[in-house]
């Protein structure tokens, strides 16, 4: 097992930087993501691995072994590609059997690889059909056993569910996760889709213009933003701008403008040291406010804002209640859960008190600019004045 | 279901016109052209009596030369139409969309132009003091002219040239609809360039190079044009041999249709082999 080492990569198409000096290691075994809105460069990147796109410069290395000049067919990793790529004139046995044919491995031997891997992913009985004649669910698992069948050192899935409906795309994630178990090697996957990559990754590298924004562990990412385009891409957020007004040993207040020269506090733990009078941004979790019509008793450690229900979209599973607090739309999310007494069902227009503790209220050393946001993925934005407008007004 | 056999009322109705057509303008002919095989020959017009002369000379070997002849110069045709209009589809195939266009029109100019002009522009350019053999004895290649005029070469460069279109235009059809992320597919799965060509590229293009077949080997077959104008008069083609029977006097009305319904009868069967190859290597669908 060896690692995958990206060195200072780049690659541009007609001066338009789609990878821009990424520096990444791969573990070896791990399952690790490429995740970013369309355009960040996360499937040029993994092109490149594969070999079908040359960088402008950097090295990629397996092992000790850097691989950029060697073209495809003597690299090894092989691809999973995006519509499977499934060869439509050839039977799904044929598919499987196409990579060992190619290197003249002798046929007995190409029989049992074959139903070995075949069997691995449930298309035994499949073997002589042709790809119009299966889903797109059996497509992939045939992709994915063409692919294995090479014993390939890094397996590289290039959106590889993107064509599939939601209760499948939740199966074969399950059931990429135990091949992935079942053969031990590196997997490389590249989605937009951030609950794909949450769920599946070892590792996360999340991406933005040609640039990793965060690398890390799905949790680690989720709860610790390193930035407004990570926080916001991996899950939904309350973004909050406030200036620092006091730091003490364990957290740090915030004055925050609610418009009409009213202000609300936050207190928030602290990962980096902010300076006193500075503009910052909280990031907030929908989930990790509490909402209740009746004032409730608070410990020192709470934050606690009043608000008016702007808005209740009721999601199944929970509901999202937007709350106007001032000039921001705070979206909280609520389970389903009747443990506290005096719950009682939310109205329009009802003024609700919204409460979290001071830890999960996330730091970022940055303002929300509509620019910086994810291109796409999302539907509902809060509403943002300009950061510099509301600082000029404060000061 | 009523509205659907009234639809499909309106749907012979609509194409009566046509099936009409070709019954009187295509149907009936071939059959006169079968029972004037049967009938005795006189100098201008026939005699209708019953004669199996035509058709025991069809099968005896007197007219075997020319069937040869028609045969190896459709095949080599088709086959040269093949190696140079591959390359050539491919690149139109893959090119941006701007060029794809220019090239199209390229490939469709010809058309433009009368085939007899054209091929009356080929005898200036191969003739003994025409164009080709001015510029190979002024580059030094050569010091006599060539006699290309009036050979079996000059026959295959003109059909080859007249045919090419035929033969790139659904090849170019195919390869566009390739998808060629399968190309990649297979580099990716160990397979080469060449390789990811044979098992590839070129079995999901074998629908195109068949209908290119069909458009350049039949009209090939009988060609009668080309070979009259810029082919050598001692070999003759049936297509010539067919013209010929009707041109000169005595006339031959039996015998040239008893050969054109040996030169039917030979597409159809190579109609039949070429179908049954294309389904024994069981290609299906690009899509």
């Amino acid at each position: 097992m060896e690692e995958i080492r990206i060195v200072n990569i780049s690659k541009d198409f007609d001066g338009f930087m789609a990878v821009d000096g990424v520096d990444l290691t791969i573990k070896p075994g791990e399952l690790f993501s490429f995740l970013g809105p369309s355009g960040c460069g996360k499937t040029t990147l993994l092109r490149m691995i594969a070999g079908f796109e040359m960088p402008l410069k950097g090295k990629i290395f397996i092992g000790d072994q850097d691989i950029v000049d060697l073209p495809p067919y003597k690299r090894p990793v092989n691809t999973i590609f995006q519509n499977y790529s499934l060869f439509p004139h050839m039977t799904v046995w044929d598919n499987v059997a196409f990579g060992l044919k190619v290197r003249k491995t002798p046929l007995p031997e190409i029989k049992d690889r074959v139903s070995e891997m075949l069997d691995l992913v449930k298309m035994g009985d499949q073997h002589s059909k042709y790809p119009d004649q299966i889903s797109g669910g059996q497509k992939q698992r045939v992709a994915i056993a063409r692919a294995l069948i090479n014993n390939p050192k890094v397996l590289l899935l290039d959106e590889p569910l993107a064509a599939l409906d939601l209760k499948l795309r939740q199966h074969m994630l399950i059931e990429l996760m135990n091949i992935h178990d079942a053969v031990g090697i590196t997997f490389i996957y590249v989605t937009h889709d951030q609950s794909e990559a949450m769920s599946i990754s070892d590792r996360v590298a999340v991406m933005n213009r040609g640039k990793i924004v965060q690398e890390g562990p799905p949790d680690d990412i989720y709860e610790r933003p390193s930035s407004i385009f990570s926080a916001y891409f991996i899950g939904e957020t309350n973004l909050i701008t406030g200036e620092v007004i006091g730091i003490e040993d364990e957290y740090v207040q915030l004055k925050c403008p609610m418009g009409d020269d009213e202000y609300f506090e936050i207190d928030s733990t602290f990962h980096f040291r902010p300076e006193i009078g500075s503009q910052i941004t909280v990031s907030l979790r929908p989930e990790k406010i509490a909402i209740s019509s009746n004032k409730p008793k608070i410990a020192d450690d709470m934050n606690i804002v009043k608000g008016v229900i702007e808005d209740i979209l009721y999601l199944g599973s929970h509901t999202q209640y937007i709350v106007r607090v001032g000039k921001h739309n705070i979206r909280v999310f609520s389970q389903h859960k009747r443990v506290y007494f005096d719950d009682k069902a939310l109205d329009w227009e009802e003024e609700v008190w919204l409460f979290w503790h001071d830890t999960d209220s996330w730091l970022i050393n940055e303002l929300p600019d509509e620019s910086r946001m994810p291109a796409e993925g999302k539907t509902y934005i809060p509403k943002f004045k300009k950061a510099n407008a509301s600082a000029g007004e404060q000061i | 279901m009523k509205s659907n056999s009234k639809s499909s009322r309106l749907d012979y109705l609509l194409a009566a016109p046509t099936l009409i057509w070709l019954t009187v303008f295509f149907l009936v002919p071939y059959f006169i052209v079968l029972i004037y095989g049967f009938l005795t020959p006189d100098i201008f017009d026939v005699k209708f009596e019953f004669n199996l002369d035509a058709y025991r000379q069809l099968f005896d070997g007197t007219y075997f030369r020319p069937f040869v002849l028609s045969v190896k110069l459709a095949i080599t045709t088709t086959l040269l139409c093949i190696l140079i209009a591959y390359p050539v589809a491919y690149l139109i195939a893959r090119a941006s969309d701007k060029i794809k266009n220019t090239l199209l029109i390229l490939i469709i100019i010809p058309f433009w132009t009368n085939l007899i002009i054209r091929i009356f522009s080929w005898r200036i350019f191969l003739s003994y003091n025409g164009v080709l053999n001015d510029i190979l004895m002024r580059i030094g290649l050569i010091s006599q002219p060539l006699e290309i005029m009036r050979t079996d070469l000059a026959v295959i460069m003109v059909m080859v040239y007249v045919y090419l279109p035929y033969m790139i235009l659904p090849l170019y059809s195919v390869l566009e609809k390739l998808d060629f992320t399968l190309l990649h597919a297979a580099m990716d799965l160990g397979a080469n360039e060449v390789k990811s060509f044979f098992k590839i590229t070129l079995p999901l293009s074998l629908e195109g190079i068949f209908a290119g077949v069909l458009l350049v080997f039949i009209p090939a077959l009988g060609t009668y044009l080309i070979p009259q104008l810029v082919g050598d008069q001692r070999s003759l083609y049936v297509g010539q041999v067919i013209t010929y029977k009707i041109k000169n006097i005595p006339r031959n009305w039996p015998m040239a249709s008893a050969l054109s319904f040996g030169l039917l009868i030979l597409v159809a069967i190579f109609l039949l082999l070429g179908y049954i190859l294309l389904k024994k290597s069981k290609v299906r669908g690009v899509a």
